[in-house]
């Protein structure tokens, strides 16, 4: 008796992956989302030195100064950055945003010499060489970008280059909302 | 922690491992104790039962002897093995690998995986080369043109579209604050020029205005020359900013062939294969009335006239397609490659020996105007002015093309004698 509830443990452990990838495809869930512990809750510590030369380097004052901004973490060696640049680019110039750019694992000179070229949307640049700021700010790759609040409060994290959609949405709602 | 449970695992495995290898020479040696003990049994028991008597003298003495000769070979078996077995390198051998292996991951380890090292970032490692040496070049040699040429003519548009361009392309396709500059000013000395308005299009697709980006588009489309070689790149642009903007895809911009050459369907195509040659042209042919047949409804289309006319020629239907050409060319005066075809058309209708028609006298005369050296021209010209005699004009073309003929042209006899018997009466 014993021995043939046995014989049923496969297939019990089956009907339980089964049900659990079930339930996976059907409740909505983005299976390639990882979410951000971040939202809501304070920025992680700014401390990076500045990666253009003769610049002091950038501390946790630049996020709480009242006004909203954006930290995006980007390489010179980055595709999906080089497509989302010009938003950048006209956040900048069109939009007033106050832009923090953290060349994330890039070379300094390699990430001016890149930003030359691209043009330079970030009032605020520093350098990430070892990726020990992407760490504490939960960095999974580049590019990402945070939306800072005025107190310091991160108010959005997207991973992955940011779109003409996110744009209009998301960034340029929150530029005008947030204090 | 990770470490040391990793290390305290490698401990127990090599501890495993050791312990049997060094027994091995022990083990052998108790073997032989064992078997003399059994032996030195068997001889006991021998020398009992012959003191019993059970056993005759001569028996027990046997019997000694036999377990006398087994106690020898024991021994050697022991001895003979001994020495293979354990030679230095298999003592050895093996103890030390289980040692070794676990000693240089440990070396390897602390050399360049401990935590706490300095971090290798790509910075300061040196810079090797240039993966693709091709790429920048082009831009590069792009971007040099273009400044040269702007050095000359700080103003001239088409140059400062070449400069954005080239921009872009170094860019990797990004179009930069620069290029947007130099696109600008070259695009406000010249509306029209399309490289400058298709490259600030997609400025605005990509710094986030899709909306401006298909529209500046959509009049570059309706500028542009229904045979303009950029139109089907600009229509699968148009068409994917708008997809990836959520924007419904203007119909122009879903490919399709609104006039002209009928484009065959892949499953058409296919059909067509699996047929015999002459069933496959008689397609061909259904085709291309088919668009004969569209034409004559819509007699406007230029282009269409053109394909219509091309392919006509291709099929040896000369006739219809001079008439095709002539059609074209009342809707827009042909070029000279175009010119040609249609004097082509119009002479391969003739019977060797036949003087040309008017009408392809007419077109062959434009020919010989546009491009006074053409061979077909002076030829059937010279023909057409021999039958209508004039021999003067005859014998000029004619004595052009045979210079202007290579030596071996087998054409060169034939003229030759035209131009004896222009030249004897």
């Amino acid at each position: 008796m014993n021995r043939r509830l046995l014989f049923l443990l496969p297939l019990a452990t089956l009907a339980l992956m089964a049900g659990f990838f079930a339930w996976s495809l059907l409740a909505g869930r983005d299976p390639a989302s990882i979410g951000s512990v971040l939202v809501g809750r304070p920025a992680p510590r700014l401390d990076v030195k500045a990666l253009r030369d003769g610049e002091p380097p950038l501390t946790d004052a630049l996020l709480k100064t009242g006004k909203p901004t954006i930290v995006n973490f980007f390489a010179s060696w980055c595709t999906p950055c080089l497509a989302e640049h010009p938003l950048f680019t006209r956040l900048a110039t069109r939009d007033g945003a106050v832009i923090i750019g953290v060349a994330w694992k890039n070379k300094p000179a390699e990430a001016n010499a890149w930003l030359k070229r691209l043009g330079d949307p970030y009032k605020f640049a520093g350098a990430d060489l070892e990726g020990r700021t992407g760490l504490d700010w939960g960095l999974s790759g580049v590019p990402e970008t945070y939306l800072v609040d005025g107190q310091g409060i991160v108010r959005r994290h997207f991973r992955g280059p940011i779109t003409e959609r996110d744009v209009n949405e998301t960034i340029l709602p929150f530029l005008k909302g947030a204090k | 922690m990770l470490e040391f449970l990793l290390a305290l695992l490698t401990t127990a495995t090599v501890g495993a491992l050791l312990v049997p290898l060094l027994r091995t020479t022990a083990r052998r040696t108790e073997r032989l104790d064992s078997a003399l003990a059994i032996y030195r049994d068997q001889l006991a028991e021998i020398e009992r039962t012959r003191a019993d008597g059970t056993v005759s003298e001569a028996e027990a003495a046997a019997a000694r002897l036999e377990v006398e000769r087994r106690i020898l070979n024991a021994a050697n078996a022991t001895k003979t093995a001994a020495p293979h077995d354990s030679s230095t390198l298999h003592r050895f051998l093996p103890p030390a690998l289980a040692l070794l292996i676990p000693l240089l991951a440990l070396g390897i380890y602390l050399n360049v995986g401990r935590p706490g090292l300095p971090a290798a970032p790509f910075a300061s490692r040196p810079a090797g080369e240039h993966p693709n040496p091709n790429e920048p070049i082009t831009a590069e040699r792009m971007l040099a043109e273009a400044r040269a040429r702007l050095a000359e003519n700080p103003n001239d548009p088409e140059a400062l579209a070449e400069l954005g361009e080239a921009l872009v392309l170094e860019a990797d396709g990004t179009v930069t604050p620069d290029a947007v500059a130099a696109l600008t000013r070259a695009l406000a000395q010249r509306p029209d020029n399309p490289r400058a308005a298709y490259y600030l299009g997609l400025h605005e697709a990509q710094s986030g205005d899709s909306k401006a980006a298909v529209a500046r588009w959509q009049a570059l489309e309706a500028a542009s020359p229904p045979d303009a070689p950029w139109l089907s790149m600009l229509r699968a642009e148009i068409a994917r900013v708008a997809r990836a903007a959520g924007m419904p895809v203007p119909p122009s911009a879903t490919p399709s062939a609104p006039t002209g050459m009928p484009t065959p369907s892949r499953d058409q195509v296919e059909a067509m294969q699996s047929l015999d040659p002459a069933q496959r042209q008689e397609a061909i042919r259904g085709m291309v009335d088919g668009l004969d047949k569209r034409l004559k409804e819509n007699p406007g289309d230029r282009a269409g006239w053109l394909r219509l006319a091309n392919a006509r020629r291709v099929l040896g239907e000369n006739d219809k397609a001079a008439d095709a050409y002539a059609k074209a060319d009342a809707l827009g005066t042909l070029d000279t490659r175009t010119l040609t075809d249609w004097a082509e058309a119009h002479v391969r209708q003739l019977k060797p020996g036949e003087t040309p028609s008017p009408a392809a006298v007419t077109v062959l005369e434009r020919l010989e105007k546009a491009e006074p050296r053409n061979a077909l021209a002076l030829f059937y010209l010279g023909a057409a002015a021999f039958a209508a005699g004039d021999k003067p004009g005859a014998l000029r073309r004619w004595n052009t093309l045979l210079a202007l003929l290579p030596a071996d042209a087998p054409i060169r006899g034939l003229l030759e004698e035209r131009i004896k018997a222009a030249e004897g009466k």
